[in-house]
């Protein structure tokens, strides 16, 4: 996700003359992602969102979010004249936009000589538009202009548009000074164009149509398996009622349905839930992406909110896991544990040493000595084990005290990284 | 959905930040995380918070806008039955439809995945000068607005002018 990115929405209408045109487009957006429709439906209350975005409202409330009332996917219905008008006018969208903004410009810089002023900047645009039809591909003007219209990659990108896009003219491609990625199109920042390579899937354009010869040897679309999506149409899924299903019985669902099965009972309901969106939603569209697309959306699902995400509510975090090896754990790093703790006594036994003599330098001793132990301490407790930490630095007693007092002052003990530790605030 | 989130928050982000409300501004603390906002609203005229100026911290959940954000004032709370001493924001809109403790929201009135962080603070906005007494997050708030206004107001006044350090 490029934070730079420039995300068109309706609010860019509003210091144009057509500031009329913000409403047209916010009627055009889905009021759940803000984001034109994608594969619209219509439910049964009328309302229309994107399918993805209606299904997962419907997952967790079974309900329509703008007017409340009950709902089941099963009745949402495709909504096809909306996807037209979405279509028509993202196609139409960068031109009209363009022109505009040359017209604020123009009056607004001498109403006099309107047709010197609003000529100049149009044809500084057309000599940016050539240039950047020198050095790019020519193959898709359309998809560089959809991508750039619909801002940065949804979860589900329907091919439907593109269709469309094929047919327009050159007029359309934007002047926004970003610069298509070679191999997805999705047009970005010049900068951010070589971080972006390196984890481009390429997915936003090869995926979902074949593409003409003279791209597809640039592009990754030799190693995109198409069959999925080419041979048959897919079947919806039918909602599980979970409360029936065994344990056992929904791992092999969903090991059955070819998506990841590990992790608690609650996960896993989690992650069928949003694999049937995500796969229904996919049904939605004019022409669906392939299995392993869904497959790369429903990871990126597992890293931000389901069992790969680290979120402060999430319990699954911070607690270890039940398949952790700490037998393996403390095999692998037992000579650092001996050393560390073998460190932490030499340290404590060195502060009781020069702070036990007398009970008032104690204190007096504390800040200048206190931090190198705290630091060594933490280490110390950080890197080894709950289990083995306690008996080895307990047996004698002057260094438990100092440990304890030590500790105190200081950061509570992180314990074994990556596992138990939760640096989140607990009272959100 | 991920992308989803961070996207709508973006655009909520850009729409309050080019044709921002009368009183309100809000936006991310920093870019690089869309999840924590902050957002200043003036308090209403004709109320005792007029005049003031109320910071407040925006948390996004990772599965916005399914579910709501939370609210809350920072330094040194408000005075008002639906704010909780600890400066929590207590309003129906923030609240999920699917839990009501209190029985006492209309459910049309709660959290809904149309909703945005402008209606929010639009609603906190008239919050301030309609207090809600049914269900107070601050009893001792809602015991003076009800049988002590004047004391109540001369309090909120007070606080007022303490937060813009007169």
């Amino acid at each position: 996700m490029e934070p730079t990115f420039d995300l068109p929405d309706s609010t860019d209408w509003l210091d144009t003359p057509l500031k009329l045109l913000a409403p047209l487009e916010s009627s055009l957006r889905c009021q759940v992602c803000k984001d034109f429709f994608d594969n619209p439906v219509i439910t049964s209350c009328s309302h229309t969102f994107c399918s993805l975005c209606i299904r997962r409202c419907l997952s967790s409330e079974g309900k329509c979010p703008t007017c409340r009332s009950s709902d089941q996917e099963l009745k949402l219905r495709r909504n096809w004249a909306v996807q037209e008008l979405v279509e028509a006018f993202t196609n139409a969208r960068p031109s009209v936009l363009d022109l505009a903004k040359g017209a604020t410009k123009g009056g607004s810089v001498a109403a006099g000589i309107e047709g010197a002023d609003t000529e100049e900047p149009v044809t500084k645009k057309r000599k940016l538009e050539d240039e950047a039809n020198g050095t790019e591909t020519k193959s898709d003007e359309g998809v560089r202009t959809r991508s750039q219209s619909r801002g940065i990659s949804r979860p589900v990108q329907p091919a439907a548009i593109e269709i469309i896009d094929d047919i327009e003219d050159e007029e359309n491609i934007p002047d926004d000074g970003l610069v298509p990625c070679p191999i997805c199109q999705r047009r970005m920042k010049n900068e951010a164009v070589f971080r972006h390579l390196d984890s481009c899937t390429g997915n936003q354009s090869g995926s979902t149509e074949p593409k003409p010869a003279a791209f597809g040897s640039l592009s990754t679309v030799p190693r995109r398996p198409f069959q999925d999506a080419t041979q048959k149409p897919p079947e919806r899924l039918p909602v599980i009622n979970y409360s029936l299903l065994k344990e056992t019985v929904l791992r092999k669902k969903l090991k059955d349905l070819g998506i990841p099965n590990w992790g608690p009972r609650a996960l896993m309901q989690r992650r069928h839930t949003e694999w049937m969106n995500l796969w229904n939603a996919n049904c939605d569209s004019k022409a669906p992406k392939p299995k392993s697309q869904l497959l790369r959306e429903l990871e990126v699902w597992e890293r931000t909110q389901g069992g790969s995400s680290s979120t402060p509510t999430d319990t699954t975090s911070t607690v270890m896991r039940k398949d952790f090896d700490s037998a393996g754990w403390s095999a692998s790093y037992d000579t650092d544990f001996k050393q560390l703790i073998a460190n932490a006594r030499k340290k404590s036994d060195a502060v009781v040493r020069s702070t036990i003599p007398s009970a008032s330098p104690v204190a007096a001793n504390e800040p200048q000595s206190s931090p190198v132990v705290e630091a060594s301490e933490e280490v110390t407790i950080s890197e080894v084990p709950a289990s083995s930490a306690a008996p080895a630095l307990s047996p004698n007693p002057p260094n438990g005290v100092v440990l304890a007092s030590t500790l105190m002052e200081s950061a509570p003990p992180k314990w074994i990284p990556g596992v138990q530790h939760n640096p989140e605030d607990p009272d959100l | 959905m991920s992308s989803m989130t961070q996207n709508r928050l973006f655009r909520e982000y850009k729409t309050l930040s080019e044709n921002p409300p009368d009183g309100i501004t809000a936006g991310p603390v920093s870019e690089d995380d869309m999840f924590h906002w902050e957002a200043l609203i003036q308090g209403p005229e004709g109320t005792p918070y007029e005049g003031g100026v109320f910071a407040a911290e925006l948390k996004f959940p990772k599965d916005y806008p399914l579910s709501p954000p939370t609210m809350k004032f920072v330094g040194g709370g408000v005075w008002h039955p639906n704010v909780y001493p600890n400066g929590t924001v207590c309003i129906s809109i923030l609240h999920p439809p699917g839990d009501d403790p209190n029985h006492y929201e209309h459910a049309s009135e709660r959290w809904s995945p149309i909703q945005s962080v402008e209606k929010i603070l639009i609603s906190v906005m008239s919050m301030l000068a309609e207090p809600n007494d049914e269900s107070p997050a601050n009893v001792e708030a809602a015991k003076m607005w009800r049988e002590r206004r004047a004391e109540y107001e001369k309090k909120v006044r007070e606080e007022v002018r303490k937060g813009l350090g007169l």
